[in-house]
Order: C-alpha cells, then sequence, then structure tokens
C-alpha cells in the first residue's frame, strides 16, 4: 500500500470515525452517568437506543407525525420509561438486595422484554430504513468526503454533549448528581434528595440514548438487533475510564476512528472484533482507562 | 447442599437412566441431556460467582472450547469419549487460568467487562477460524465412543451424562463443604480479611477461575455425547447469560440454587421456544419479577439447614 493510499485512507478512517465516534460518546455518556451516579451497568442502554429509534419510526412513518413533534415527543417518552424503570423496578431490587449482579440481570431483564416487544410488533422482522430529513450531498475536507447527514450528526451529537456538561457542572441538579456519584450518605446529608437525583439521571440517560437513535437511525438498516452497537459504548466507555465524562466523549472518538480504520486497513471482517481487542487491552494494561484517575478504594 | 438433597439427586438421576429410555421419547431424552449439560455450566458458573465471588461473563467461550476439544479430539486423534472429555476440560481450564489472571488486577464490572470481552473474542475466533471450527457451518460432530462401541441416540447417551453429571454434582457439593470452598467464600466476602486468616487470595482466585472453566470445558465435552452438531451462534454472550440467569434466579451462592436453577431455567426457556413472539417479552418479565420479590433466589430456602 503506497503512502498516498494510506493518506487518503487515514483522513477517510478519521472524518468517518469522528461521525460514528459521536454516537457512540452519546451512548457511552449515557453508561457511565448511570455507572457513576446509581452503580448500575446499564445493561439494557443498548435497547433504549433501539427503541427509541422504533418509536420514531412509528410516530413519524405510520401516525404520520411531522419530525419536529415527533422527536421531542419520543425523546420525552423514553425518558419517562427509563425513569419510571428506574422508579418502579431498580429502586424495589436495590431495596430487596443491593448486589450488583441483582441489578445488571434486572437491566439484562428489561432489554430482553424491550427486544422481544419490538419483535411482537412485527416491525422488528424485517430491517427497515427511517427517512432523512437531512438533504442528499456531500462536501470534502481534504481528501475525505462527508455527507450533510454526517456533518449534522456530527454537529447534533457535539451541541447535546455540550448542554449535558453545562447541566452536569453549572446547574444544581448536576452538582447532585456528581455528589451522590462521590458519596451517596454525605449527599444525603447535605439535602440531597437520593432517589429523585437517581431518577433523574436516568431519565437524562434514556434522553441521550433516545438523541443518539434518532441522530444515527437514518443511517442504519433498523433491526431489533441493533442495540448490539451498546458493545462499542461500553469499550468506548472502558477506554474513557467508565467513570469519567469526558473520557466517555473522548473513548467514543477513538472507538469510532479506530472501527473506521481497522475497515479500512485491515478488513471488514475484523471490525466485529475490534471493539473487545480494545476493551481487553485497556483494561489489562491500563484497568482505570485513560482518564479514570486513580482506582477507587472500597471499603472492606 | 445437604447429604439428602445429594441422596434424592442421586436416587432421581439413577431412577431417570433406568426409565427414560425405556418410557420417554428421543425429544424428551435430548431435553434431559440438555438440562444435564446446563447443570454442569451452572455448576462451573457457581463456583466462580457463586462461592468465589468473581463476576465472570466468559462461561459460554470456555463451554465452546470445551465442545470443540472434545468433538475434534474424537474427530482427528479417533479419541475414546473418556479421554476427549477431559481433554476439553483441560484446555478450558487453561484458558481459564489466562483469564484468572484478569481477575488479580480488576473486580467487578471492569472484571465482567474484560471477561464479556474474552467471550465476544473467542466466539469471533469459533466464527473465523473456519479450517479448524468449520466457521460459519458449523462442525459436524462424531459420535462419542465407550469402549469401542459408538453412542449414536440421546437415549443411549442419557445414563453416560447422568452419570457424569452425578460425579460433578458430588464433587461441587463436597467442594462447598470443603476448606478451599470456605476459602472461596472467604475471598467472596473479604479480601482483606481472608488474606489476614492466611488464606492465598490470588491462588484462591485463580483455582476458582480454573476450575470454573474446566467444569465448562467438561459441560461442553458433555454436549458431545449426543449432538452432531455445533454452530458458533450458541456459543455466544446469550448462552453465557442463560446459565448466568439459571444460577442468580437459583440463587447464588447455593449449589442446590444453582442446579435448581439450571433445571427449572432451562426448562423454562425450552417450553418458551413454543411461543417465540412472547419468548423474550416473558423470559426478561421473569428476571426483573425474580430480581425485584425474590433477590436470593428460588431454590435457595430448599436443602438449606
Amino acid at each position: 500500500m503506497d503512502s498516498e493510499i494510506v493518506f487518503l485512507f487515514l483522513q477517510q478512517g478519521i472524518a468517518s470515525g469522528l461521525v460514528t465516534g459521536s454516537v457512540y460518546a452519546l451512548l457511552a455518556l449515557a453508561l457511565v452517568i448511570v455507572f457513576r451516579t446509581t452503580d448500575v451497568a446499564n445493561f439494557a442502554e443498548g435497547e433504549f437506543y433501539m427503541a427509541a429509534a422504533y418509536l420514531a419510526f412509528f410516530l413519524i412513518a405510520l401516525v404520520g407525525l411531522p419530525i419536529w413533534i415527533a422527536a421531542p415527543a419520543m425523546v420525552v417518552a423514553i425518558a419517562a420509561a427509563a425513569g419510571l424503570f428506574q422508579r418502579v423496578v431498580l429502586r424495589r431490587v436495590a431495596a430487596a438486595r443491593g448486589v450488583s449482579v441483582n441489578l445488571v440481570i434486572a437491566t439484562l431483564g428489561l432489554s430482553y422484554v424491550l427486544k422481544g416487544f419490538v419483535r411482537a410488533t412485527g416491525f422488528g422482522d424485517t430491517p427497515r430504513s427511517f427517512p432523512s430529513v437531512v438533504p442528499e450531498g456531500s462536501i470534502t475536507l481534504g481528501h475525505a468526503s462527508l455527507s450533510y447527514l454526517d456533518l449534522a450528526i456530527l454537529g447534533a451529537a457535539l451541541a447535546v454533549m455540550a448542554a449535558f456538561f453545562a447541566i452536569f457542572n453549572l446547574t444544581r441538579t448536576g452538582r447532585a448528581m456528581r455528589a451522590v456519584g462521590m458519596n451517596r450518605r454525605a449527599a444525603q446529608l447535605v439535602g440531597i434528595h437520593l432517589g429523585r437525583t437517581e431518577r433523574l439521571v436516568w431519565i437524562f440517560a434514556g434522553g441521550i440514548s433516545a438523541i443518539a437513535a434518532i441522530l444515527i437511525a437514518p443511517k442504519l438498516l433498523m433491526t431489533a438487533e441493533m442495540g448490539g452497537v451498546v458493545t462499542l459504548a461500553f469499550a468506548a466507555a472502558i477506554v474513557g475510564g467508565f467513570a469519567s465524562l469526558p473520557g466517555a466523549v473522548i473513548g467514543g472518538f477513538i472507538i469510532g476512528i479506530a472501527e473506521n480504520l481497522v475497515g479500512l486497513f485491515v478488513s471488514t471482517r475484523a471490525i466485529t472484533v475490534a471493539p473487545f481487542v480494545i476493551i481487553m487491552l485497556v483494561l489489562i494494561f491500563k484497568p482505570q482507562g485513560l482518564f479514570g484517575g486513580r482506582l477507587r478504594v472500597r471499603k472492606v | 447442599m445437604s447429604a439428602r438433597t445429594l441422596t434424592a439427586v442421586a436416587v432421581l438421576l439413577i431412577g431417570l437412566s433406568l426409565a427414560l429410555p425405556a418410557l420417554a421419547t428421543g425429544y424428551v431424552v435430548y431435553i434431559g441431556n440438555l438440562l444435564l449439560v446446563f447443570v454442569v455450566l451452572s455448576l462451573g458458573l457457581h463456583i466462580v460467582i457463586g462461592e468465589a465471588g468473581q463476576f465472570s461473563l466468559a462461561h459460554a467461550a470456555f463451554y465452546g472450547i470445551g465442545i470443540y476439544t472434545a468433538a475434534l479430539s474424537a474427530k482427528v486423534l479417533g479419541l475414546p469419549f473418556w479421554l476427549a472429555l477431559p481433554a476439553g476440560g483441560l484446555l478450558a481450564a487453561l484458558c481459564g487460568l489466562a483469564i484468572g489472571v484478569l481477575s488479580l488486577r480488576m473486580r467487578d464490572i471492569y472484571l465482567a467487562l474484560s471477561t464479556f470481552a474474552f467471550g465476544e473474542a473467542m466466539q469471533w475466533v469459533f466464527l473465523n477460524w473456519t479450517p479448524v471450527t468449520g466457521g460459519p457451518n458449523g462442525l459436524a460432530i462424531p459420535p462419542a465412543e465407550v469402549f469401542g462401541h459408538p453412542i449414536l441416540t440421546d437415549k443411549a447417551a442419557f445414563p453416560l451424562v447422568a452419570g457424569v453429571t452425578l460425579v460433578i454434582v458430588a464433587l461441587v457439593a463436597g467442594l462447598h463443604a470443603s476448606g478451599l470452598g470456605r476459602a472461596f467464600r472467604a475471598v467472596r466476602e473479604s479480601e482483606v480479611a481472608a488474606a489476614a486468616v492466611g488464606i492465598n487470595v490470588r491462588r484462591t482466585k485463580l483455582l476458582a477461575f480454573t476450575l470454573s472453566a474446566f467444569l465448562a470445558g467438561a459441560a461442553g465435552g458433555l454436549f458431545t455425547t449426543f449432538s452432531t452438531f455445533i454452530h458458533p451462534d450458541s456459543l455466544g454472550f446469550q448462552t453465557t447469560i442463560l446459565v448466568l440467569t439459571m444460577i442468580v434466579v437459583g440463587g447464588v451462592g447455593s449449589v442446590t440454587g444453582a442446579l435448581g436453577g439450571a433445571v427449572a431455567f432451562g426448562l423454562v426457556s425450552e417450553l418458551l421456544r413454543q411461543v417465540p413472539s412472547y419468548q423474550e417479552m416473558i423470559y426478561g418479565g421473569i428476571l426483573i419479577l425474580v430480581m425485584m420479590y425474590a433477590p436470593r433466589g428460588v431454590f435457595t430456602l430448599v436443602g438449606r439447614r
């Protein structure tokens, strides 16, 4: 492979990687805020995203709502559903026996229920494509070509991330979420309502997943299995240290770019195994991730 | 598991070995075989999660290593069953030892995710190492041979599968009551406290992973006695989750729980195949409800003194 093609592949890989990476970053962000504040590894994250894509499809293509009504309605509905799951199920599971494996299994149960529900509606059987609101066309940056849709995805994802960081760092609610993540009892002592804060975190996570779904859905075919993309979000979260929000975002971009470069330079078959190799390498050589800081010391 | 429960299990398995092949249809016996394989798989995962408290999500990979090793050593080397099964177990145990090394460096979610990644990477290997595993075409498993006689039907395999399962159940029950079992649980409760009373935490963790993987590999070897075909699709995260839910729904930390969970949940997932459109919803619903209302498992009350 001569250097000119390598250079061209690099540019295209990085450009496309930034676009897909921005979606992984959003999903990783949802995983990390939930893990940080409520100590739950949410294995239903991918199914939130899948359910959101189908709900949007249902509202737009079957009910006939215009997208500027359907999209916000869908995001609100998914966020509310995530909050409801925390309120009804997780609170009870944590109170009954707050062991992490039990919480993980409860989220796995939800992921099966959502997948089964979408399949039972009959829409999940055949892959469907999602209508795009962004006009066709593309621009060229250097040697890389990006469609208008790609640019819209990247721009919207960055805007959502910026908004979320502002909420998390500047508002009282965001500070409450961070406090609960640092020390639950101390947070409670200074007057933070634990249950409400945890519920809000789940609502935020559901909303972010729904936004990720509406952004990327026009680019890919919808199936009941599309939640599998969450593996890449897990990989992104791990690269970023699993407890760091900027880490999750940078991890998302790293995974997106790595995936595209592996596809271009190695083979398309290697794409599917790349995230797992990355997860293992990062965990073996730097278990706390690139931005995880020092390991948390737990009470013995 | 009390001696009485163990005796009951032994009587049940011996009785079934005598009665089932004569009375039941081939399909029912096949389900029986499959349930026993799930029992062995669950007991393996029970050792690492239930006893030693290490979160492992690579069980299906060890199971697959056991299946491919046993099937290929019978096919290529012509090994009889009583050598092929331990060969599968040993190779799986070797990989388990390597994964156990990870557990020395990380815990909880990090350990869960790295073992998950190993499991998925292994499934990719099964799927893409076509010259050895047959890749996406799957692999035909030759009939297992016992003292020169090939086992050709589910009915012929059942007494053999039941016998090996019984031995493994007894060994795991014995392990639970032994000093090593107590060392496992001490590490689960607190590594610092375990080290303080003189338990070698490193060795205990490595042993838990190795034993767990050995049992998963042995379960794979058992699978080759009655099954004629294996495809990598059945060796992924779904299978690990099925086994995980068996021990959690049955009752984490209890041998009876792992056993009961494997039989009950194996039956449920087999019955749910009859209603494919509601299968996942019912399955997920059961998981959520059990976690909400029976967080210590459904079978932990049985056999607890």
